[in-house]
Parts: C-alpha cells; structure tokens; sequence
C-alpha cells in the first residue's frame, strides 16, 4: 500500500474535466485507489465520488493506492497533479 | 394573454418564435418493490438499458465532426464515464439485489441521493452537475422504457423544456431551433458553455416556464436579460422588432461579407490570412473565408504547465489545424517565448537583464536543440495532413536561416529513414522583427520561401519603445516614417524576389491602417478573426491604383501628424 499527500493546483480544481481526466488514467490500473480530503474518503476511480469531494484548488487530498500496480497507479496520479491536469489557463 | 417571466440569461441574443414544449421526463417514480425472484432479471433489464444509452453516446459522438465534435465531445465522454461509474452501479445494483426496489425506483433514489450531496456544495459549479447527473439518469430511464431520448426540435422554433444536454444541444442547432428556454440549470452548467460557443440564445431556471406556455405559443426569448415573454403584445413586438432590425442589418452586412472576396474597388485580390492560437481561432478562421492560417502561436502548448509537450502532444495540435483549415495553408510559428512570457518548465533563462533583448523565439531553438528537433518532427508529420509552412521568429541573420534551413532538412530525412509519411515540401519563412533582419533582408532572401512582418516587436525596436511602458504610450506607433520607410523597402525587396510576404501585427488588424499598408503595396494581410470582416469592408471600399499613386505623398510625411492627415485624406 501506498500513500501520497497532493495538493490540487490547478486553478479550477477537481470539477468534471479533471476529474474525468484522473478517472480515466487510473482506469488503466487493476489497484484500488481512495482519496481522502477534508475528512471524506472516496474511491478515486468514481467520477461521483470524485466530484463530490468538491476539492477547488489549493485542496490538500492524501491518495492511497492498494494493489499490484501501485506504484505506476500512484506515479500516473502524481504526475496528473503536477501537470495541473494540462488545464491551459 | 400576455404573460412575462424571468429565469436567468445564459447565453445572449433575442428571438421570436413558436414555443415547442418537451414534456418533462419525469423521474417522479412512486416507491416500486420487485419480488426477490426477479431481481436478477431486473438488474439485467437495468444494465442492458445502460449499455444501450452508452451506445447511443458513441453513436452521437461518431456524429459530430469539426469544432462542434471537440467541444461537445468532452461532455459526452463526461457523461460516458458516469455511466460506467463505480458509485453510481453499485448503489443501482444494492438497491435492486438486496432491497427489491424496481430499475425505475433505483434510478430515482440514487439520483436523488447523489444530486443531495452536489447541491449540498458551496460551490456554484459543483451545485450545477446535477444538470449532468439528470441527464445521464435520465437518458437510462428512457432507454429502460425504450423510449426515445431523442430531441425533435423544429426549424423555427424555440424548445421549452426542463433540462437540455449538452449533447442535445448541437443536434437542435442542426434541426433549425433557434432558441432554448429551461426550468433548471445555471449560467454555469455545460449546456450554458456550449450554447454560449454555438451563439444559441438561452434562458435557465425558468421556474414557471412549464406550467404557463404551450406548445404553440408564441415567444420572444431574451437569453441576455432572461426575459420570456408569452403571446407578447404590440409594444413588445415593436420592441423586439426595433432591437432585431438593428442586429439584422449588423448581422446579414456581415454574413454578406463572410462569402464576399476581399478585393479592391478595382479589382485587386488581396488575401487576409487568420493569426490563430486555438482550435476555435482556426474554426472561425475556416467560416470567415480566410485564405489560410498567416501565423498559428505555437506558446500555448508549452506556457503554464510544468512539464513540455511531447512529440506526439504538438503533432496532434498541428494536425488539427491542418485538417481543420481543409487545404488551406497553414503557417506554424516554432516556439516564441523568452523571459518575458512566464513558464514553469524551465524552458527559458530567468531574471534576464533585459528579456527583449535576451534568448528568445529562433535564438532559444537553436540554444536548445532537442526542443526545436521535437517540434520540427512533430510540423513535418503533420504536413502530411495538409499544407504546412513553417515560420522562424526573432530572426537577425543569414547564419539562423542557414542553421534553421539545416535542421529542418536532418529531420525531414530523419523522418523518412523512419518512414514517416510527410507532405511536400514545407517552405520556410522567417519573421521581420528585429531592424537588423530588415536591413540584411539582401543577403539571406534567396535562402527563405515566405516573409511575414512582426510589426508588433519591428516598431518597438525600430523606435526603441518598449510596448508596454505606460508612460511611453504615444511613442509606440507603427506611425513613424523610419517603419513606413522599412516596410516600403521590406516589401519591394520581397515582391522583386517573387517571395510571398504578410503582415501579421496588431497593424494590419487595424481597418484604420488598411489604406496605409495597400499603398505600400502589401497584398497579404494576417489578423486576428476578430476584425478580419471589418478589414475586408475597409478593403473594398479602397481603390488600389489610386492608393499607390498617393505613396510619394506618404514617403514625404515628416511626422505622425502628417502620416495621419495622409491616411485621413486617403481614407
């Protein structure tokens, strides 16, 4: 099991297009991914779920990765984060 | 009987027309139970719907092509990932398995449930998703009836309903709806973005819009102020007939000049190319007429994000630009960032002296050749999709062309021992900005394919102003005799070397400068979409022989007074 701490930074923060950007990466891993975020844990791979975290930036979220490929699951979601989700603005 | 409302503007514009009211399809299902025994067949029965709506979202997206595809396809994935969504399965599947509630009930409480906690949210944009879960549930509960979700909309007229989907909405456009009124939503949701972007006028939240028109009824929809007005009255006809006349004229002396060629009075061609930097800029450009893309910004692909464009990344930007402008030249800018243009990537160096002056446009290509060798690679295996050429900025000497003209050609044949398919020939360009270029235009012109002047930096250096110092204002001006006189001789030198050149500065977006840039005898403008009709108004209406008799009078100009009296006499 792995855990990571992020941070949301880009500027319109976890809202549908980047949620469904993290949905869609971590749908290309078997592991089990929760995130957690102002005392809510939610399956990382629900776009429902997700969304309903309502995380706007600045947003401090613990992911937890649990499985045979957790670590490349981890890395894919860090990097997306890091990326600011290729938002251009 | 008149009646008025008022929901929320969301997208601008006012129509007339008859209202076709949608019935709403109502998940106001009554608590079902199923006998146990049958719960697998009803879960059966609810997943086969879904896999059916999932279809039908496929089939959509196969629909839709062009700029429309690409705007309207991000919320059709959308919406296809909340089908498939773990939350949203599961809670159907315990509802049905181990509570015995029918697929039309499950439906129900799981969408009340998830639209609870969105509504529960502060933020607006969170609070509007609902709007997404309404459609997509709403979409399985009409595929379990087999019911058609399918909107019929009517050339004409203006549809009423509770909720659109932005998926809907583009098929509504084609059918000839020419405007949408909405009980729910918010400005904010994705059918509000999308009709914003497809021009079509829309009211939301219109609480009693259900109840007070009928099919039939005649409308006027203001989707600026929010205003529905049912069976309007002769003030309001008036009214609306006033601001509708003024649009029109506006409206169709436009339209009219989108199908009209850019010619003088006398019958000169003249070809406005489009300045572009997003898809939308080049979808414009396409129904503007423009004679191509004059300069597409390669920034916006490497500035404000962490980490570079891949190959892949920039290839399938330019090719979109290239199919999207249907065998239009197109002209891709490399990279043209220094210092002073923020990024994160660690592209440029930081805290220059003097960032104008400093390591940017061709100066940063050549300082750092994988990143100018991954974008050359990506150009090339675009040209493949259309007509691509290829223009330097910031370019000061014969050496840069030769280093450019180099490169360019290692990677071509690079690409082919790869087997790539590339295009013909990319001719290369380079960009007149810096003074020294202009001067020594003589000693590398046979060495490039195309010019295209940057009169945006060419002033700022040629009159050594900084563009944007405040306190400079009035010294920043393209109206100078020193930029008149190089653009005069910019332009001879190209025009007797049988070289194509444009100009792509703030200059000649200007309709104002129109008559100015013909008497130099520039042929090939490049502007944003923005102006590009009100320049083309301002070239027909030009007469060129005449403009080109007046240029000894504007040589002779002494000062920005009389270069402006020149173009006040000339206009």
């Amino acid at each position: 099991m792995i855990e990571r701490d992020l941070t949301v930074s880009n500027r319109l923060g976890l809202h549908a297009r980047a949620t469904a950007k993290l949905v869609q990466t971590l749908s290309q891993y078997r592991s089990a991914c929760t995130l957690m975020a102002k005392g809510r844990e939610v399956n990382a791979k629900s776009i429902m779920g997700v969304m309903l975290l309502a995380a706007g930036q600045g947003t401090a979220v613990k992911l937890r990765v649990e499985g045979e490929d957790e670590q490349a699951a981890c890395d894919a979601v860090q990097a997306l984060f890091e990326r600011r989700f290729d938002e251009d603005s | 009987m008149r009646q008025a409302m008022t929901g929320q503007g969301a997208s601008r514009g006012a129509v007339l027309g008859r209202a076709r009211v949608r019935l709403p399809h109502a998940l106001q299902v009554a608590e079902q139970h199923i006998a146990p025994d049958v719960a697998d067949a009803e879960l059966a029965r609810l997943h086969r719907a879904i896999g059916a709506v999932r279809d039908e979202l496929h089939a959509l997206r196969a629909r839709l092509h062009g700029a429309l595809a690409q705007e309207v396809g991000e919320f059709l994935d959308l919406h296809t990932l909340m089908l498939d969504d773990p939350e949203l399965l599961h809670g159907l599947d315990e509802l049905v398995r181990d509570r015995h509630y029918s697929a039309d009930y499950a439906l129900r409480l799981q969408r009340d449930r998830l639209a609870a906690v969105f509504e529960a949210m502060d933020d607006p944009y969170f609070r509007s998703r609902v709007e997404d879960i309404d459609q997509v549930i709403g979409r399985v509960h009409a595929a379990l009836h087999r019911r058609d979700c399918e909107l019929q909309g009517f050339a004409g007229e203006i549809l009423v309903a509770e909720s659109v989907a932005p998926a809907e909405m583009a098929q509504l456009q084609a059918q000839g709806v020419i405007g949408l009124v909405t009980t729910s939503g918010s400005p904010l949701g994705h059918t509000a973005i999308l009709a914003r972007s497809l021009h079509m006028p829309l009211v939301v939240d219109c609480s009693g819009a259900m109840d007070h028109i009928n099919d039939g009824d005649a409308l006027i929809v203001d989707g600026g102020t929010g205003l529905v007005v049912v069976e309007p009255d002769a003030d309001d006809l008036r009214a609306h007939r006033e601001r509708e006349e003024g649009h029109v004229r506006e409206k169709r002396a436009l339209a009219r000049l989108r199908r009209e060629p850019t010619c003088t009075r006398d019958g000169v061609d003249i070809r406005l190319f489009a300045n572009a930097e997003s898809q939308e800029d080049v979808a414009e450009a396409h129904s503007l007429g423009a004679a191509g893309i004059g300069l597409y910004r390669t920034e916006f692909l490497f500035l404000q994000r962490n980490a570079l464009p891949d190959e892949d990344e920039q290839f399938r930007a330019y090719r979109d630009v290239v199919m999207g402008m249907s065998g239009r030249p197109v002209t891709i800018r490399t990279l043209d960032v220094g210092a002073d243009k923020t990024d994160r990537t660690g592209l440029t160096l930081r805290d220059e002296q003097n960032p104008a002056l400093g390591l940017r446009g061709v100066r940063l290509s050549l300082a750092r050749r994988g990143l100018f060798e991954t974008q050359l690679r990506a150009l090339l295996r675009a040209s493949a999709y259309g007509r691509i050429r290829l223009l330097v900025p910031m370019v000061t000497s014969a050496e840069e062309v030769r280093l450019v003209r180099a490169e360019l050609d290692r990677v071509a044949a690079q690409l082919r021992a790869e087997g790539a398919v590339l295009g013909e020939e990319v001719p290369l360009g380079v960009m007149i900005e810096v003074p020294a270029a202009a001067l020594a235009l003589p000693a590398f012109i046979n060495d490039v394919d195309f010019l295209s002047v940057g009169t945006n930096d060419l002033v700022q250096y040629l009159l050594a102003v900084d563009r944007n110092h405040e306190g400079l204002g009035r010294l920043y001006t393209p109206l100078h005799p020193a930029v008149i006189r190089v653009l005069r001789d910019t332009i001879r030198l190209a025009q007797r070397h049988g070289r194509p050149i444009a100009v792509c500065g703030e200059m000649a977006a200007a309709p104002d400068y129109a008559p100015l840039l013909l008497a130099l005898g520039l042929t090939d403008f490049s502007l944003h979409p923005g102006t590009m009709l009100e320049v083309r108004q301002r070239i027909r209406d030009c007469d060129y022989a005449h403009l080109q008799s007046r240029l000894p009078a504007l040589l002779r100009a002494r000062d920005r007074d009389a270069i402006e009296r020149w173009l006040a006499s000339a206009a």
